[in-house]
């Protein structure tokens, strides 16, 4: 499949990434999470959560018991937990290593989470494991990388 | 102004209110994209139908922000939304209604059993509960065959 097709493909959209994410966080807080719950926490209405979790819950990554309270399933929860780390270790790329202002890399790294592969998200969390060990050629690397100063412009 | 009967201050009324509004608005507008994203000779027997609800809430939107006035506040609307230009049969738009509808139906009856108490709120929310159950019964008989 062509890149952008793939892309257009995904059912885990930005905001059905959200609206997933907001379901895992509900419960561990909660103990529960109704679509009211979802729509507060997203500040959107009833309307819109429940029209952007029927693919999710076709998909099989949500499910509503009989009081209505919705959970995430094993597959669900395993892409919540993907999502997250992916995350984590963007963020930790985004500002540790290029230096990108805090608050610019969280919202870069919310904006890239649910579209990174696995396979990418694998490679990252090696280069991270690689750059926090003791080798020398890590600590080499740290040193070279930030003295090295080349702008846009050149 | 504190409400005692209901135990939600006017303001919290409002805020309650303000979520309604923003349901009804937003359901308005995708009854209006619906309507429109039905083509062909399922237009002639979904448009009719789907524009009906798009005036239908509208009006409910009308009659919420009527009742946040009467609170003496200006209601406030925050949407995000986003309708693709996407080609939909009639059973598609009837189960997406079905679903926004449904949504509304469970936020007034959240919200009536909190202004119990409240005989004024309390009676328009009711009417609105019994309109809404309505509207998901018809639909959900448009679907049934």
């Amino acid at each position: 499949m062509q890149t952008w097709k793939e892309f257009d493909a995904n059912i885990v959209t930005h905001s059905a990434a959200h609206h997933l994410m907001a379901i895992d966080d509900l419960v561990r807080r909660l103990g529960y999470a109704r679509v009211s719950d979802v729509a507060r926490q997203l500040n959107i209405t009833r309307g819109s959560v429940s029209i952007t979790l029927q693919p999710l819950k076709k998909a099989g990554l949500v499910l509503q018991d009989e009081n209505r309270h919705l959970r995430l399933s094993p597959a669900g929860q395993k892409l919540v937990d993907g999502i997250k780390t992916k995350r984590h270790v963007i963020q930790r790329l985004l500002s540790e290593l290029f230096g990108v202002d805090g608050q610019q890399a969280e919202i870069d790294a919310c904006k890239l989470e649910h579209l990174v592969s696995n396979e990418t998200a694998r490679r990252m969390i090696s280069f991270l494991a690689f750059l926090d060990s003791d080798r020398p050629a890590a600590t080499e690397f740290l040193r070279q990388w930030g003295s090295f100063d080349l702008s846009c412009s050149q | 102004m504190e409400d005692h009967v209901s135990g939600l201050s006017d303001s919290e009324v409002v805020v309650e209110l303000n979520r309604l509004f923003a349901e009804e608005v937003e359901a308005a507008i995708r009854y209006l994209h619906l309507a429109n994203a039905v083509r062909g000779v399922e237009q002639l027997i979904a448009g009719p139908k789907l524009r009906e609800g798009f005036h239908e809430t509208i009006r409910h939107a009308e009659i919420i922000a009527r009742k946040i006035r009467e609170l003496g506040a200006v209601p406030s609307l925050q949407l995000s939304l986003s309708l693709p230009a996407t080609r939909l049969g009639a059973k598609e738009a009837f189960e997406t209604a079905l679903t926004f509808e449904e949504a509304a139906l469970e936020a007034y009856q959240d919200l009536l059993k909190r202004v119990a108490g409240n005989v004024a709120l309390e009676e328009f929310i009711r009417s609105q509960v019994a309109i809404e159950s309505e509207h998901v019964a018809e639909l959900k008989q448009l679907l049934a065959d």
